[in-house]
């Protein structure tokens, strides 16, 4: 139908939201990020001078590390929520009992729900020092204080959410898979692993690439699980940003980190769907 | 040969599936079986003996019973609000063709990838240039937001496969255009609707990066109230807390399971026989 003069007064409310709430904040954000921080204010005052030194002061190492943190881990996570996630979503799609099918569905979409509140308080009980932490550093032979035992706690503070959304995006690729095309592949004479390496995987490598690129833009983005498993050691640029604003009220380099890390985002976001509509023409 | 191999590298995958399975749940188990510990301080797991105090606790500390009744008020209101405006530009982008559709529909589903602190320091900061410092207004601003495009998402979805000529036809027998939408596509959106406004409870419940910049000290919710105790003073009260957190998160899954059906919710593939 035609859009009709009733239909573009329903899309009034939408579109008033998102200018008043989206539109003219980040607007004001990026304003502000070329101010001159002056302290003492929320926001910079309305004279401050233009400047790039926000910007220019993030190229420093200690503010790059965040980036490179941030970005290095979340990839950890994607990677390793799609191996589980992938032959799990394979599973259930082929699962034949409608019983067991709803009680896995039902699971994943329980786990995705949880409150991260309470996923970080669980994990922060299980593998603190109430838990089992103690068990797993003796086997690995690290220290409970180290830093590689924070960043095993943030990475899996976040594939407690990355594995149930990978296997749920993937469960969509998976069951859309003529199953005739394994089976044929296997009648003729085709081992399982070979069938799967060389054709159930290259046939959800669409699939794939949109599940990664929700975990990846999720831990990216993630806050809660750096601030409270992180223990102010392993954070991420979202804690960066927060710091600004709690710690030092620096209102101007709060929001040039902001910009920074939605161009990131939306660049990562932009690359991947470029990637996968050149290959696939979705 | 064949065989050998494949067996190997399906027990390898089942062992991957089982861990991860151990991984998911035990967390949760140790939480709850924690949140129940019967000693008065916070010691190791397992608890040696069971009690309830921990939610007594919880039920008697005015700071948190504060950031509950903020917490529900806040997700019923920016629910109501988010829902109403999402499933009705919603089912002007499923039912209305015209140009920049697809422009708009990646729009308003842009706060899913816009990062949420990025949200909540640009609202803390546009709220401050006018002068607003009291929690609800800010929080109620970014609540609405950050659930706007699971309304707009789930009311799209339900009305997927809902035939337009419906719509037509009414119109088509003499209907108004305002009689065809409150008769015909109303109606038909609702599951998705109800679905929507259940998904932005939750997600409103749940959120703590945007919240963590709005709030003030007179108005928090329970998410946050949870993370500046679990820095100050980490005990099993936050365990209660986090039981009940979860308990409204089951609830959630029971409603949508009953009104939209958690299949319909993944959909079951072309496939399936």
């Amino acid at each position: 139908m035609k859009l009709s003069k009733g239909a573009l007064l329903l899309l009034i409310p939408g579109i008033g939201l998102f200018l008043i709430f989206v539109v003219l904040p980040i607007a004001n954000i990026v304003e502000e990020s070329f101010r001159l921080f002056v302290p003492g204010h929320i926001g910079a005052s309305k004279d401050a001078p233009y400047t790039i030194f926000n910007y220019a002061e993030l190229l420093k190492p200690a503010y790059l590390f965040y980036f490179i943190e941030t970005l290095r881990l979340s990839l950890i996570c994607s990677f390793l929520g799609l191996i589980v996630g992938f032959p799990a979503a394979y599973l259930v799609a082929r699962q034949r009992s409608p019983f067991l099918r709803k009680l896995v569905v039902g699971f994943l979409i329980g786990m995705m729900f949880l409150s991260t509140m309470v996923r970080v308080y669980a994990l922060q009980i299980t593998f603190g020092p109430t838990g089992f932490d103690k068990v797993i550093c003796g086997f690995l032979h690290i220290s409970t204080n180290s830093r590689f035992y924070t960043e095993i706690l943030v990475v899996l503070g976040l594939l407690h959410y990355v594995i149930p959304i990978s296997a749920i995006t993937l469960l969509g690729t998976t069951q859309n898979l003529n199953p005739r095309l394994t089976e044929a592949a296997q009648v003729l004479g085709a081992p399982r692993w070979k069938v799967h390496v060389s054709i159930t995987v290259p046939l959800c490598v669409p699939g794939i690439l949109s599940a990664f690129l929700i975990c990846y833009t999720f831990c990216m983005s993630a806050f809660v699980v750096p601030m409270v498993l992180g223990k102010g050691r392993v954070l991420f640029v979202s804690n960066l940003i927060y710091s600004r604003f709690s710690e030092i009220a620096n209102y101007p380099s709060g929001s040039a980190v902001a910009i920074l890390m939605l161009l990131l985002s939306l660049t990562i976001i932009y690359g991947i769907t470029t990637i996968t509509s050149r290959l696939y023409k979705v | 040969m064949k065989r050998y191999v494949d067996d190997i590298g399906f027990g390898f995958v089942i062992m991957v599936i089982g861990l991860s399975l151990v991984f998911l749940v035990m967390p949760i188990v140790v939480a709850v079986m924690m949140s129940f510990d019967g000693r008065a301080y916070l010691g190791m797991f397992p608890p040696p003996n069971y009690s309830i105090q921990w939610y007594q606790k919880f039920f008697s500390d005015a700071y948190y019973l504060h950031g509950l009744k903020i917490s529900l008020i806040l997700a019923l209101i920016a629910g109501i609000v988010s829902t109403a405006s999402g499933v009705s530009a919603a089912i002007v982008l499923d039912r209305y063709e015209f140009r920049g559709k697809k422009a708009l529909e990646t729009f308003f589903l842009s706060p899913l990838v816009v990062p949420a602190v990025v949200i909540g320091f640009a609202l803390l900061l546009f709220f401050a240039l006018f002068g607003v410092f009291s929690g609800l207004p800010r929080l109620l601003g970014g609540h609405i937001i950050i659930t706007f495009p699971y309304t707009v998402r789930t009311t799209l979805a339900g009305l997927v496969g809902i035939r337009k000529s419906l719509t037509e036809a009414a119109l088509s027998l003499g209907a108004n255009e305002r009689q065809a939408f409150w008769d015909i596509t109303f109606p038909l959106a609702r599951t998705g609707m109800v679905a929507g406004l259940i998904f932005a409870f939750a997600f409103s419940m749940d959120d703590v990066a945007v919240s963590m910049f709005l709030t003030s000290p007179q108005v928090y919710t329970l998410p946050v109230a949870m993370v500046s105790m679990m820095r100050t003073n980490f005990d099993l009260t936050i365990a209660a807390g986090a039981v009940v957190l979860m308990v409204f998160t089951v609830a959630a899954i029971f409603i949508l399971d009953r009104i939209f059906g958690l299949d319909r919710l993944i959909g079951q593939g072309i496939f399936k026989s």
